[in-house]
């Protein structure tokens, strides 16, 4: 179980966050660049002190700012960091690299069953010089998973890769998770990669802890319309004296009353996006955007398209009580500052 | 005329002392071909020729020394009775500075490098001060810091020391002139290391006295191996402040001077051949060195 309650105070704004992680789950931590994602993961690995906070690991208290007053240094806390700088030893090849730690002491067989996983098989004599970027980050990560630390923290982990190594190297690292039953952390600015992630999504912005909750709860059920914005919704329109929260994938064509909120306007433009279309439609005085299967008319005429279950929010920017808006997973877990 | 050239601008060109790349390149520079810089064009025949001045000029003195030197007055020189005995104690010396030098301003310059000290802009002053000292100066000064009338003198004194004219007023000599050519070298050497990797093998579980050996060290070594180099020459050509408290136990440097006063010129040059002779070998392998860690580590 890995537990931060912490306080950090940065140049612009303090970062506040309760994070509770069990053994084995996987939590992302989703926000936008600056959030102070990052900031955290520094203090849970004991390279930034945080101003108040407790931080514990299994039966191991790392940080305390209450006596008595713990801070541990990096090297006692057994939290594996991968950060978004590779930090490969230059002097040492890539299998040295892969072996640096000294809790790591692979086998043959289980070093090239990582490498090859990896991808980096053929590269273990060579030096981190001669590596790609993404060579260098998949060192990086299997030289932390080697290291077997009590608890993984990955930033950014598969900055430069490409989708399928992607989809690869999230399957390996969840299943070493569960495997050791560790408590992990992912620190992303891209939505799907939390997803693909994680049992557990956290909104972050401006160093608030927005909303926790499972990945699908969290898109399907903002508990705001910040971080509604944050999971990708990109229209509001009003709907009596409460406004609907409109994702572009959530949106059908046609007029389907019992699924959703049905949209009339005149599509101001559209443009091919994937396998489909992607259309900006202009709603009396708000603009939405969304995705659809087959290219709409855009001769000016009106245009349907149904808003599944979508999302309401108060003129106070939270969720709104609505029937529409309680879905089967019921009501998002809201964090009060 | 522009350079979209006909045949014939381009036989121009040839004519200007321009190369053509291609089929008209000598056969026999074939060999040269991956990785030697070949002679393209004027300008480059120009700047290798003057890098090539510039270097047979700093060479100078060494050719002037070879060229000056037959091996009669060598052999006379080299096997007159004690000949060798400033060699020894120049060899002496100098591997005891050098000694003291890694032992005592090794951690003075990763803490220059690492910010450990405050207020580091007055140590990096320091460190210039005695740079910027002459040695001669440096040489009066010691006499009024360690001589037999100072408070140090006396101490040394109690312990049957002396800190004038003797091999431990030599080995000072020689540490207060080569400290600072180390101590800035080994600062730049450390600065040049990552904290990022150091931070990262903390992270991987080592303690700090381990992240040094295993990853500050080996990643400073090329550049401490020149800095040493460049102290190791300083301290067997330290002749300023040795000549004033240490004019004995006579090392090369003072040798050389002593023979020049005593005979003349011709019988002085052979101690500066032993001299270089000695002195060069580890500067040269230190550079070897560092240079083959360099290429390891682009792969």
């Amino acid at each position: 179980m890995l537990d931060a309650d912490v306080e950090v105070d940065r140049r612009e704004f303090t970062v506040r966050a309760a994070l509770h992680v069990a053994p084995g789950e996987r939590l992302a931590l989703f926000g936008p660049s600056g959030a102070g994602k990052t900031t955290l993961l520094e203090v849970i690995a004991g390279l930034v002190p945080p101003r108040r906070g407790l931080i514990s690991l299994g039966d191991r208290v790392l940080t305390s700012t209450v006596p008595p007053v713990i801070a541990l240094l990096p090297w006692q806390r057994r939290v594996g960091l991968l950060r978004q700088d590779p930090g490969l030893f230059p002097h040492l090849s890539v299998r040295d690299n892969l072996c640096y730690a000294r809790t790591a002491s692979p086998s043959g067989s289980e070093l090239s069953a990582l490498a090859s996983v990896l991808g980096i098989e053929s590269l273990l004599s060579a030096m981190p010089a001669r590596l790609s970027g993404g060579q260098a980050h998949r060192v990086a990560l299997g030289r932390l998973l080697l290291a077997r630390c009590d608890t993984l923290l990955l930033d950014e982990p598969y900055t430069g890769l490409d989708a399928s190594l992607r989809r690869t190297l999230t399957d390996l690292v969840g299943s070493l998770i569960a495997d050791r039953s560790i408590p992990a952390i992912l620190v992303t600015h891209e939505l799907p990669d939390a997803q693909a992630f994680a049992d557990r999504l956290a909104v972050i912005d401006h160093g608030e802890l927005l909303q926790v909750g499972e990945p699908n709860e969290v898109v399907l059920h903002p508990a705001s319309r910040r971080v509604a914005e944050l999971v990708g919704y990109l229209g509001f329109v009003p709907s009596g004296d409460k406004m609907a929260g409109i994702h572009p994938e959530r949106v059908t064509p046609g007029a389907f009353p019992d699924q959703g909120l049905v949209l009339t306007g005149v599509v101001a433009a559209c443009r091919p996006a994937g396998a489909g279309w992607e259309a900006d439609l202009r709603v009396g005085e708000a603009t939405i955007t969304c995705r659809l299967p087959d290219r709409p008319p855009i001769s000016g005429e009106e245009f349907a398209v149904t808003a599944l279950d979508p999302p309401y929010f108060g003129s106070d920017g939270n969720a709104a009580t609505d029937t529409s808006a309680e879905g089967a997973l019921g009501r998002p877990e809201q964090v009060h500052r | 005329m522009s350079w979209a050239a006909s045949p014939a601008a381009a036989a121009g060109g040839a004519v200007q002392g321009e190369e053509i790349p291609g089929p008209r390149r000598p056969a026999g520079r074939g060999r040269f071909a991956g990785g030697q810089p070949r002679l393209r064009s004027a300008s480059t025949v120009v700047s290798v020729a003057g890098a090539g001045i510039v270097w047979l000029a700093l060479l100078g003195p060494v050719i002037a020394l070879l060229t000056n030197l037959s091996w009669s007055a060598i052999v006379n020189s080299l096997t007159a009775p004690g000949a060798l005995v400033p060699l020894a104690v120049s060899v002496e010396s100098g591997l005891v500075t050098l000694g003291v030098l890694l032992v005592v301003c090794t951690p003075l310059a990763w803490m220059l490098a690492r910010g450990k000290l405050p207020f580091p802009r007055v140590w990096e002053t320091g460190v210039l001060c005695s740079l910027l000292l002459p040695p001669l100066v440096i040489g009066l000064l010691l006499v009024f810091m360690v001589g037999p009338y100072t408070p140090i003198g006396e101490l040394l004194g109690h312990f049957n020391l002396s800190a004038t004219n003797t091999f431990l007023a030599l080995v000072i000599a020689e540490v207060y002139e080569s400290a600072p050519y180390y101590v800035l070298g080994a600062q730049a050497a450390f600065a040049s290391v990552e904290p990022r990797l150091e931070q990262q093998a903390g992270l991987l579980g080592d303690r700090p006295r381990r992240v040094f050996r295993r990853v500050t060290l080996p990643l400073a070594a090329p550049g401490l191996a020149m800095a040493l180099s460049i102290a190791w020459a300083r301290a067997m050509g330290a002749f300023g402040a040795v000549i004033i408290i240490a004019y004995h136990p006579m090392g090369i440097p003072l040798q050389i001077y002593t023979t020049l006063q005593e005979t003349g010129l011709p019988s002085a040059l052979p101690y500066a051949l032993v001299l270089l002779v000695v002195a060069l070998p580890l500067p040269l392998a230190a550079y070897i060195w560092s240079a083959r860690a360099g290429r390891r580590r682009r792969g």
